[in-house]
């Protein structure tokens, strides 16, 4: 690609494109072995798929955008049981007021175990 | 991207179902044959009632499961709640507090124990350099602190018997019990630790080890703590001296009168503002759990004010009573994220004189007639210059005013003073390392150096993080950034924030939020940002950047100093006790 350059509209969107793709995803492409780990307060979460506050390279960039696109793989999976309500045992009705989280994520509420 | 990851953590699930009833006769577990360890007796009639009809009571008193561990207040607290939620347990307000009392008491932790594991219960965000390896890493903080573990005492068999409950419950712990620091780390992470041929030894294999080993059920320290534990006489005079990020230091006494139990009591608190004089006084009421472990609630006598931070805030306590009760410490917090706080200091009031500390932490070399006030308690009335002393090349020009509650002393720093903190003493009575004495201030570091703050303030509440600068001197070695360095108090500076490149061009502190001129950082909004790529959140990175308004570093520019600040998403689960402390 670094010898092809784009000549019109189309194939210069096609190349932005690929970049965005590239780019966009830079902090998640650090090797997890052998590598220094970040420091993440106290009660995060170091699992990442897609992760909880905060990624497993500490921020943000890997969170999924936004969050409540996926919320509910947490909450079925029961992915991050210290971060996101489950669903299999403790709170099987927590989605039962929101039936898109992208659209009514003010009806999730914050649970207190 | 995701889709991959979702998918490979599907595979991951499937494997791990039929892996588990393998892993249920691996031979490389904790044998069933040793003989088992002796439980610690229920002894308590509601204790038995309520909870003996699952938990059945042997010949020798002991109730299963529970004979078997000790926790903190916290702990059995979230326990016996989870019993209530998936166990069909009901108990009145007034039982489960009885309950909780009996099992933080006599199924509790000695201070020895509990010292360690109190920033849990002072909800502090800390660094936990309690974790002994990448095998515990993954197996325990994958998904929580290490502190939840570490506070709780169990024999080995019931460490064990937790690890089957966690899979029981969630369905992804055997996923971080098996592949430990890689969980979720997509499809190239190998399945389990350990070499070919051996039986493989998993990350949860460790994590039990280490348990076992150091958090046993029976400890010496348990041993002596339950002969020496005593009722806490803690009624009277208490001196405090307290912090709060922000705002400063404060001083002032807290009156500890009993209450309806002898474990229970009331308290009035009266504090010194030392940044602006202002008084403050608080109200509440506390009780002991196992002879040393204060849990209270307090209020400002005033109305509390409309910013998160004010310090009449309805505040919750925690604090380790020193065993001879003559001393406590802890930290009385208050928010959402429990992220405001006073970290407390109390002293026993007696008789004698006694220094709280200085207005000021620290004095430069050459500083002539600076003014000092030196605060404290049942100062003498008859006061001269000879009965103050500050240390090696710091001589006191004249006492200008003083009191039983303060002295205000004029000071001169010699200009080859040795930089480096010094004893303040009055009499008999000694502040050690109350004055700093610094030629120049040679770095600022900003305060916490890992931030977290949680967007909010739509229907969610917001989660703050206040931000301090404090100036260092660079010690005796001559080098910045090491351990001989001197701290020399909060510096004047102006606050501002800078993008932290992660990802190019998300302009994450447009979004995330705003920074007051007192260093407080105020989260946006939560939720789907239609104005941002993807609609993403409004979290992001950001630096948090202090440049100093007087001091200027060695290349003439303005000191500066940094912190890295993560805001993210609201917190939907909170692991909170606050019944312990009602």
């Amino acid at each position: 690609m670094r010898h092809l350059q784009p000549l019109n509209k189309k194939a210069r969107r096609i190349s932005d494109h690929v970049t965005s793709l590239s780019q966009d995803v830079v902090a998640l492409q650090n090797p997890q072995g052998g590598q220094p780990r970040p420091h993440v307060p106290m009660g995060c979460s170091l699992m990442f798929s897609p992760g909880w506050e905060v990624d497993a390279a500490g921020g943000t960039a890997g969170l999924c955008q936004p969050v409540e696109r996926d919320i509910y793989d947490c909450w079925v999976t029961c992915y991050w049981p210290a971060q996101v309500p489950d669903h299999m045992n403790n709170y099987p009705n927590w989605t039962s007021k929101c039936a898109a989280a992208t659209k009514d994520w003010r009806n999730l509420d914050l649970v207190y175990p | 991207m995701r889709r991959g990851l979702s998918a490979s953590f599907g595979i991951a699930a499937l494997w791990t179902v039929a892996a588990l009833a393998q892993a249920q006769s691996n031979p490389s577990a904790p044998a069933s044959a040793e003989k088992p360890e002796e439980g610690i007796p229920v002894t308590d009639p509601l204790v038995i009632s309520k909870c003996g009809t699952c938990h059945t009571k042997d010949a020798k008193g002991n109730l299963t499961r529970i004979s078997w561990e000790r926790a903190t207040p916290e702990g059995w607290e979230e326990a016996i709640k989870r019993m209530m939620r998936l166990n069909g347990l009901t108990l009145t307000p007034p039982e489960a507090r009885s309950i909780v009392k009996y099992l933080a008491t006599y199924h509790g932790l000695a201070p020895e124990e509990a010292k360690p594991v109190m920033y849990m219960a002072e909800h502090r965000t800390v660094d936990e350099t309690s974790i002994p390896n990448d095998d515990v890493r993954g197996a325990c903080t994958n998904c929580h602190a290490f502190g939840r573990p570490l506070s709780w005492r169990r024999s080995k068999e019931d460490w064990k018997l937790l690890t089957n409950v966690h899979v029981a419950l969630y369905a992804t712990a055997d996923l971080a019990f098996r592949r430990g620091i890689n969980a979720g780390s997509g499809g190239n992470a190998p399945l389990i630790a350990g070499g070919t041929g051996a039986p493989p030894a998993l990350p949860v294999d460790a994590a039990l080890d280490f348990l076992g080993k150091n958090a046993p059920l029976h400890t010496p320290e348990w041993a002596a703590w339950r002969a020496r534990m005593r009722a806490p006489r803690i009624a009277g005079r208490w001196l405090v001296s307290a912090e709060v990020p922000g705002h400063g230091r404060y001083y002032g006494e807290m009156q500890v009168e009993p209450g309806a139990a002898d474990d229970e009591f009331t308290t009035r608190v009266t504090l010194t503002s030392v940044k602006d004089g202002s008084k403050l006084s608080r109200s509440g009421a506390g009780l002991v759990y196992a002879g040393y472990s204060w849990r209270g609630r307090s209020k400002g006598s005033g109305p509390a004010g409309s910013s998160p931070d004010d310090v009449s805030a309805e505040a919750r306590e925690a604090m380790f009573i020193s065993p001879d009760q003559l001393s406590a410490e802890g930290r009385w917090y208050w928010g959402e994220y429990q992220e405001f706080g006073f970290d407390v200091k109390l002293e026993r009031a007696t008789s004698d004189p006694k220094l709280f500390g200085l207005d000021r932490v620290a004095l430069k070399t050459g500083s002539q007639s600076a003014r000092v006030r030196v605060l404290g308690d049942n100062l003498p009335a008859q006061l001269a210059a000879s009965d103050l002393d500050f240390g090696s090349g710091v001589t006191v020009r004249r006492i200008v005013s003083h009191n039983a509650g303060e002295v205000v002393a004029e000071l001169d720093v010699a200009t080859d003073a040795v930089p480096g903190k010094r004893d303040v003493s009055l009499r008999r009575a000694v502040l050690t390392g109350g004055l700093a004495v610094y030629d120049r201030v040679d770095y600022i570091k900003v305060l916490p150096d890992n931030a977290l703050a949680h967007l909010g303030g739509d229907v969610h509440p917001k989660g703050y993080q206040q931000f301090e600068a404090i100036g260092y001197q660079r010690g005796e070695d001559g080098k910045s950034h090491t351990a001989d360095d001197v701290e020399l108090g909060p510096v004047d500076v102006s606050w501002s924030v800078e993008e932290f490149l992660s990802v190019y061009g998300d302009d994450d502190k447009d979004f995330v939020g705003t920074l007051s001129p007192t260093g407080l950082f105020i989260p946006g909004a939560e939720g789907p940002n239609p104005k941002r790529k993807f609609s993403r959140n409004n979290y992001g990175d950001i630096w948090i950047v202090a440049t100093a308004k007087n001091e200027k570093g060695i290349d003439g520019r303005p000191l500066a100093g940094k912190s890295y600040l993560v805001v993210t998403v609201p917190l939907y689960i909170q692991w909170d006790q606050p019944e312990v402390g009602k």
